[in-house]
């Protein structure tokens, strides 16, 4: 019968611990209030510190016997436990200096900033306890987040290979990862919501505060399943309508291993899941466009040069450092025009040169490039005699040199280079004859013709 | 210079004859309490300009809005060409083949396909329409196309379709602003302004997003189908003619020479530009840069806009006839304008509404002769863009705003003297291809009779989703702020299309 007494007196903590902060905090204040010499507020100090130890004192009881009986490791409680007596004792010991004098004793409001600061302190520790440790810094614009050192790592996703998804342990490389991405923040041993722990397949069939989550073989009947998939309105809906959600495979997923029996040792190829559901979670090693290495980031100043002379010159994307640039705008672009993209040499992985005044000779220029991956010399002067010396520029991948002077000769010259995949030669003196030859890349050379048919002129 | 220095003396006298005593005094009492409620009220900041109102740092951004940025991520394209049947082709027509359908010719109509459903003008139980063309497989990828289409069953491997497609609207004007604006409402901006907002545009001497239309008639949403809804006006479908003056207003009135309208704009920028010295107001910026910019224009918007120099084996190609305005010709000037770094081209073709009421409007006939006018200019651009290397990184998007039943309609509960379908907005087929789409792919499935979709459906916000994945946006991102909430193209909604990505 007396044994509920405890807990129930340990689930009071944390309505109890106000009383004694508000009783400080009063007492703080009338030591600012009052004169120093003066006798002025001195009983009224003197019980409030004596209350406040005593509350602090049954505060930190209560305190401890919650520790006892709910799920909280010694870990994260300590220091709020040690802080939480250390008030209690420096209220008592104030009460004690206040009480055998007569008057405002020396240093007294040093001494209750001191008692202010260590009982803020302590409500910080417990705050963090109930709410977690981003429950203050979470609020905060990202700027700031990060200004104070603060960087959310968000849990990484579920990652499946494409290849022999079949053999994975559908618990542990599965739901598991799911769980950790959606679920962990608030059920962990730290943070026992629901005093449910998801951060292991034993806590997990331990279940929550309302039993068992799940039902083996049965999704519809299993907790973990079916507060997933209530209407996000509802009050029992699971994540909480403000965070993260997850993906709807990933419902999906978890639906079919309850299903499949909940066990800890199937095998994701043993549900009837397909690889449609898979879809989202496959992890595509798709080889970048442009290089791979990292090169420093091109200056606003340059790049607001290259502006101001004409040219379109702007990141391939956020992140990138590569540079797109265009001479679209700058159509009188010639060779002696060259040395104005010499500060961004390295950061040109795109360059489109159509319709400019430019000759052979830029080819000699354009070679110092090492990182250019795209290359349009479109409708320029051209002759493709020494298109050999782009065997230099390692990283090209596409060329266009439609409506130039190019033959075959001068594309011959480029069939060794081993990055190159497309080469457009529409309007060209090469485009003219059909080509035989096969080469690593695609040659393109156009010409195409839709046929006239009966059916053009045909009017119903 | 002298006139000038004319024009602002005047300027400033005026300004100074307005300012009275009691302007003053006014002036005081408003601005000190606006002063007071600016920052408990964030002013009147949407919230997305707050970069413009700190004065300080002015990003090129704020001085012309169509100067580019960089896509979030790495996008596969960089240009789009949309095509936009208006008035909603038949896919039971053109590429969705229903032989079961045909075995139904004529037959009352399933009571199951009808409960509880409301149709444009299909009343009581109307009988099954047969497909009206003859389908064949077609290229490696072995894509359905009918007879209806020759030059495009050419080119088939070059797309992917998506063959399930549904939308809620089954009135042409809001599902023509759902499928642009994602919301058949009036008010949101067209995805052309979303694409020229978040990544401006490359050639800084003609508009971003241009606009052509043919088959008579503009679409029946009106023109906020190429709006800006809530983003700056600046972001909307500039509309060029294929006929006359590409962009009315545009050209120097008689009498007036380019020289005079060079010093006409130079003066009237130092003005501008003084008054931004005074107030430090990005606006006026932004002002002077578009009269700069429309200067610019007059000469290369003509330029691009004629299709005369081209040679004559790209003319025969497309089947372009200059001086007309057909489908052909936009399709041809939408190609030298993406070559020209434009972002967005919009080509409305208007006249695919075939009820079945008129010879014109009939699924046998009308339809037909439709499709003869965009099946050569269609087909010819997709392999224009791939011979010049543009399909790289241009993507190209056909569809109408839904597709038709397989039903024959029975307008007012009568029969009709032509073959004709009504709105049906359950599965309808669109196309894609270009930069970042699997070539001769197709997705979706529909039932027996192309009534609905039984698998891989696709709505109009996975499309846009897909659009944007493929300009470099996660659309889930890319918000604007707008009475006090960031708006998304696809609201909240928009999974991407992933089988049809290259």
């Amino acid at each position: 019968m007396i044994e509920f007494i405890l807990p129930l007196f340990g689930r009071f903590h944390p309505i109890l611990v106000h009383l004694p902060i508000g009783i400080l905090a009063f007492g703080i204040i009338l030591v600012f209030l009052s004169e120093k010499g003066t006798s002025k507020h001195l009983d009224s100090i003197r019980l409030a510190f004596l209350l406040g130890g005593i509350f602090a004192v049954i505060s930190s009881i209560s305190g401890f016997l919650q520790y006892q009986y709910e799920g909280f490791t010694w870990e994260t409680v300590q220091f709020h436990f040690f802080f939480g007596w250390a008030t209690a004792i420096a209220s008592f010991w104030l009460f004690y200096e206040v009480n055998k004098a007569n008057s405002n004793p020396k240093n007294l409001k040093l001494k209750a900033a001191g008692l202010f600061g260590l009982m803020l302190f302590t409500g910080h520790l417990g705050g963090n306890i109930t709410h977690g440790e981003e429950y203050l810094i979470e609020v905060l614009p990202p700027e700031m987040q990060s200004l104070i050192g603060y960087e959310i790592e968000p849990e990484k996703g579920l990652v499946l290979p494409e290849q022999g998804w079949e053999e994975l342990a559908y618990y542990d490389e599965v739901v598991q990862p799911i769980l950790n991405q959606n679920c962990k923040s608030c059920h962990n041993p730290k943070n026992l919501k629901g005093e449910l722990d998801l951060t292991s397949f034993d806590k997990m069939l331990e279940g929550g505060e309302d039993g068992s989550i799940l039902t083996a073989g049965n999704a519809k009947e299993s907790a973990l399943y079916s507060r997933l998939v209530l209407p996000k309105e509802d009050e029992d809906h699971m994540p909480p309508e403000e965070k993260r959600q997850p993906e709807k495979e990933a419902i999906e997923l978890i639906r079919a291993w309850i299903d499949l029996g909940a066990t800890k040792s199937a095998k994701l190829g043993e549900s009837n899941i397909d690889t449609e559901t898979l879809e989202p979670f496959f992890h595509r090693v798709e080889k970048p466009f442009y290089p791979e290495l990292a090169v420093d980031p091109a200056t606003e100043e340059s790049l607001s040069n290259l502006k101001a002379e004409g040219f379109f010159a702007e990141k391939v994307s956020e992140t990138s450092n590569w540079l797109m640039i265009s001479c679209v705008n700058f159509q009188s672009f010639s060779d002696q025009d060259w040395s104005k993209l010499g500060a961004v040499k390295n950061q040109i992985a795109y360059l489109d040169m159509t319709g400019t005044q430019v000759t052979d000779a830029i080819l000699d220029s354009l070679n110092t490039l090492p990182n250019l991956t795209v290359l349009k010399l479109n409708q320029t002067g051209i002759s493709g005699d020494n298109l050999q010396v782009l065997n230099e520029n390692k990283n090209l991948k596409h060329l266009y040199l439609n409506e130039t002077k190019v033959d075959l000769s001068s594309i011959q010259a480029l069939k060794e280079h081993p990055l190159l995949e497309k080469v457009f030669a529409f309007d060209t003196p090469l485009a003219e004859k059909e080509v035989s030859e096969k080469f690593k890349f695609i040659l393109e050379t156009g010409n195409y013709q839709l046929p006239a048919l009966p059916t053009d002129t045909i009017v119903y | 210079m002298k006139q000038v220095e004319k024009l602002i003396n005047e300027l400033t006298q005026q300004k100074l004859e307005r300012q009275t005593r009691r302007h003053f005094l006014m002036d005081c009492v408003s601005k000190m309490g606006g002063l007071a409620l600016a920052p408990l009220m964030f002013g009147c900041d949407t919230g997305s300009s707050s970069k413009a109102s700190s004065g300080l740092n002015l990003s090129q951004r704020d001085l012309n809005p169509l100067a580019p940025l960089p896509p979030p991520f790495t996008g596969k394209a960089k240009s789009i060409i949309y095509l936009h049947m208006a008035g909603a082709p038949s896919q039971l027509e053109l590429f969705d083949f229903k032989p079961e359908l045909a075995k139904y010719h004529n037959q009352p109509c399933p009571e199951s396909l009808l409960e509880g459903r409301k149709f444009a003008f299909i009343r009581g139980v109307p009988n099954l329409l047969g497909p009206q063309a003859k389908f064949e497989q077609h290229g490696e990828s072995g894509a359905w196309v009918s007879d209806f289409l020759p030059h495009f069953s050419k080119v088939v491997d070059e797309v992917a379709f998506l063959k399930a497609v549904h939308t809620d609207q089954f009135n042409h004007g809001p599902a023509q602003l759902f499928m642009q604006t994602g919301s058949p409402r009036l008010g949101r901006p067209s995805l052309g302004s979303w694409v020229t907002y978040g990544l401006g545009t490359e050639n800084q001497n003609l508009p971003g997003f241009v606009v052509l239309t043919s088959g008579g008639k503009t679409p029946d949403a009106g023109k906020s189908v190429w709006g800006s809804g809530f983003l700056p006006s600046v972001y909307q479908g500039v509309q060029c003619r294929s006929k006359g003056d590409p962009v009315l207003y545009l050209q120097d009135p008689d009498g007036m020479s380019r020289d005079m309208k060079k010093n006409l704009i130079s003066a009237i920028n130092t003005v501008n530009k003084s008054e931004f010295d005074q107030y430090g107001d990005p606006e006026i910026l932004a002002r002077i840069n578009q009269y700069e910019m429309a200067y610019r224009m007059q000469i290369e918007v003509p330029e691009v806009m004629n299709i005369n120099d081209e040679p004559k084996y790209i003319h025969d190609l497309y089947g372009t006839k200059p001086g007309s305005e057909s489908f052909a010709n936009n399709c041809l000037l939408a190609r030298k304008l993406v070559e020209k770094g434009v972002r967005f081209v919009q080509l409305y073709d208007w006249g695919w509404d075939t009820h079945g009421t008129d010879h014109d409007g009939s699924i046998d006939m009308g339809l037909r002769n439709k499709c003869r006018e965009i099946d050569r200019p269609m087909s010819a651009l997709l392999l224009d863009l791939k011979q010049r290397g543009l399909l790289e990184d241009t993507l190209v998007v056909w569809g109408g705003e839904f597709g038709r039943t397989p039903m024959q309609e029975n307008r007012e509960g009568k029969t009709q003297s032509f073959l004709g379908r009504d709105h049906h907005g359950d599965a309808f087929t669109m196309w894609m291809a270009g930069g970042g789409i699997k070539k001769g792919a197709s997705y979706g499935l529909t039932d027996d009779f192309g009534f609905s979709g039984i698998g891989e459906q696709v709505s109009v916000h996975d499309i846009h989703a897909t659009i944007l994945h493929l300009m470099g946006f996660d659309h889930e991102q890319f918000t604007y702020e707008f009475q006090g909430r960031p708006f998304r193209l696809t609201d909240v909604e928009g999974e991407l299309i992933r089988k049809i990505l290259a």
